[in-house]
């Protein structure tokens, strides 16, 4: 296993791309692609990693990069894997697509390649909405979350929605390793793109990357906010392997969500009674990941069992 | 938002105004252009302001890369923000400068270095088009509608502390400036289906990291200083800093930030185990 002391030097990710400050995005890719190495083809489709990474005729990437729709992440992936496969040539071929871009528009594309087991690794960079094109929801969006097409309103505050599980959607499809990964976690990072590069098959490995323009906050807790967020139960590190689950990180106490979403602005204004909503949905998590640790105190107020399942929002929204 | 507040300033007063903003790459720190048009008449001119009677520079970083007063009117003006007096402020041409330091009073009332607001008390004070009064009542109005009374009472504080510590007199002319070229090739010129290779141009590199020459510096308002004495050499900053600007020497086992490419984000600052590393303004 590489430490952080052993990791590549390189920069194939060059300095002077044009990511906001502190953007959790350009972290992660370039920790990514030191652990991959230079024999790694890149494929990104819309997003801000292909607006601050590539801006014609200038580029920060090092290795062959590729561009095209935003839908079909999946699909061009399977084609560069086969291209270089035919050439004779050995390379890992990598897909950085956003949350919008696997959430939402590129899920069908992403399932082929999954069903398929083509030979390529997908990366999912969950900023949690569409950042790029000025913040609006996606299904990644956590429930209570402004974005602009959720706004913070007199009647209704924030997004409606919880996120999507898309954890147990890519693994449904049987596939040799799905993982999640936090910046915040250095050595589990590594460890899991290492592993991810080793596999044969559909690799798919989703990164939390905090947005600091997206999320309202400041620059220099991009790290900070993605240990709360393991802390809290609102991000959970676990692997799955061959349809085996593992968790990789077991965090302390429970801490209360409440930490964590008060660290940003678009969380602020989330009332009492949605904040306790939004802790039953992670509470819920909590015990399904961490089963042996027990519910948390915080977790043992209401019933739990009944949030998510059918709330009155639902009901009015989607019938009885 | 500036050139919004200064336009509806000017309605309020009584005159015409427009405003609006180049689209563009809008990243956080990443220069910007907007344009107002102000007159007692009608407007109908809709375009972009190519030959403005007053500029407007929120960062004075960019007074080395870029061409400031490119056509701006012979009699017309230069507000920027600068720590400096406008003799010192060196322009490429000999024309009316008003300076005052935005970002400190920015940072002082506001605690963000945000300088929109400030600007804008220099830009009432420096041309006499808007008077401060009716500045402050339309900062107050839109700042308070979107962020609450108060943000806008204290952006109001800072467009009126500008207005008074605004120095006025004429810039220098003696550097010569050249545009940065630019490389935009034809569709004829690539071949298709055929990849953008590394190469060298007359505007340099291109191609794949190519962006090493975009030297991005100008987007810090703090930059990190490392104690050596404290640091451990854990490496947390050097994996952290989405930049990729802290190096690694090896054989020295040290560690040395490249401050052409550091945004001063301070990821480095906050993640760092030791206390070591602490952020200080990058232009005092």
């Amino acid at each position: 296993m590489i430490t952080i002391k052993e990791l590549s030097d390189d920069n194939l990710f060059t300095a002077g791309h044009t990511a906001c400050p502190g953007c959790g995005v350009a972290m992660s890719i370039r920790n990514a692609i030191r652990v991959l190495g230079k024999d790694t083809v890149i494929y990104v489709p819309a997003s801000c990693a292909v607006v601050f990474g590539t801006t014609f005729p200038y580029g920060a990437w090092k290795v062959p990069f590729f561009h095209t729709a935003f839908e079909n992440t999946g699909a061009c992936l399977s084609g560069m894997q086969a291209a270089f496969e035919k050439k004779g040539k050995k390379v890992t071929a990598v897909g950085f697509a956003g949350d919008g871009g696997t959430y939402d528009i590129g899920l069908q594309s992403m399932s082929g390649a999954a069903e398929r087991n083509d030979d390529v690794l997908y990366i999912c960079l969950d900023n949690e909405a569409y950042m790029n094109t000025g913040i609006q929801r996606s299904g990644g969006t956590p429930f209570g979350a402004w974005t602009t097409t959720t706004p913070v309103g007199k009647v209704i505050q924030g997004n409606r929605r919880f996120k999507k599980n898309l954890g147990d959607i890519v693994a449904a499809h049987e596939i040799p390793y799905y993982a999640t990964l936090s910046i915040g976690h250095p050595l589990d990072f590594i460890r899991k793109v290492e592993k991810a590069k080793n596999i044969r098959g559909f690799r798919f490995l989703h990164m939390f990357t905090p947005c600091i323009p997206g999320w309202k906050m400041d620059p220099a807790k991009t790290v900070e906010v993605t240990k709360r967020a393991v802390e809290s139960g609102m991000w959970t590190l676990y692997e799955i392997e061959n349809g085996e689950k593992r968790i990789t990180h077991k965090p302390g106490k429970m801490k209360s969500v409440k930490d964590y979403l008060m660290m940003q602005g678009r969380f602020r204004h989330m009332s009492e009674e949605d904040i306790k909503k939004l802790q039953m949905w992670v509470c819920r998590k909590w015990n399904l990941h961490y089963k042996e640790k027990g519910a948390p105190e915080v977790c043992e107020i209401p019933q739990f069992e009944e949030h998510h399942a059918v709330t009155e929002e639902h009901r009015e929204m989607h019938g009885p | 938002m500036a050139a919004q507040t200064l336009a509806e300033a000017a309605v309020n007063e009584g005159n015409y105004a427009v405003a609006f903003p180049f689209f563009g790459a809008e990243r956080r720190g990443a220069p910007v252009l907007a344009f107002t048009r102000i007159d007692s008449k009608k407007i109908f001119s809709k375009t972009q302001v190519y030959a403005p009677d007053c500029v407007v520079v929120l960062d004075d970083s960019l007074l080395d890369t870029i061409d400031v007063v490119a056509g701006l009117k012979p009699q017309g003006m230069a507000i920027i923000n600068s720590k400096e007096k406008p003799e010192d402020i060196d322009l490429g041409k000999i024309i009316k400068t008003a300076t005052v330091n935005a970002t400190s009073i920015a940072l002082e009332i506001l605690k963000a270095p945000i300088t929109n607001t400030a600007i804008l008390g220099a830009f009432a004070k420096a041309t006499g088009i808007i008077r401060i009064e009716s500045l402050e009542e339309s900062i107050k109005e839109k700042f308070g509608e979107k962020l609450g009374a108060k943000v806008g009472e204290r952006n109001a504080l800072a467009a009126r502390t500008a207005y008074e510590r605004t120095i006025t007199g004429k810039s220098r002319g003696v550097k010569k400036l050249e545009a940065r070229k630019q490389w935009l090739p034809t569709h004829q010129e690539i071949p298709v289906g055929g990849a953008l290779i590394e190469g060298k141009t007359d505007a340099g590199l291109i191609g794949p990291g190519s962006f090493i020459e975009n030297k991005v510096s100008g987007w810090a308002t703090y930059r990190p200083l490392r104690d050596r004495a404290k640091c451990t050499m854990c490496l947390l900053c050097w994996f952290y800093c989405p930049e990729g600007t802290i190096h690694r020497i090896s054989d020295r086992g040290d560690l040395m930030t490249n401050y052409d490419y550091c945004k001063g984000c301070g990821v480095c600052a906050n993640e760092c185990p030791v206390d070591a590393i602490k952020m200080v303004r990058a232009r005092a």
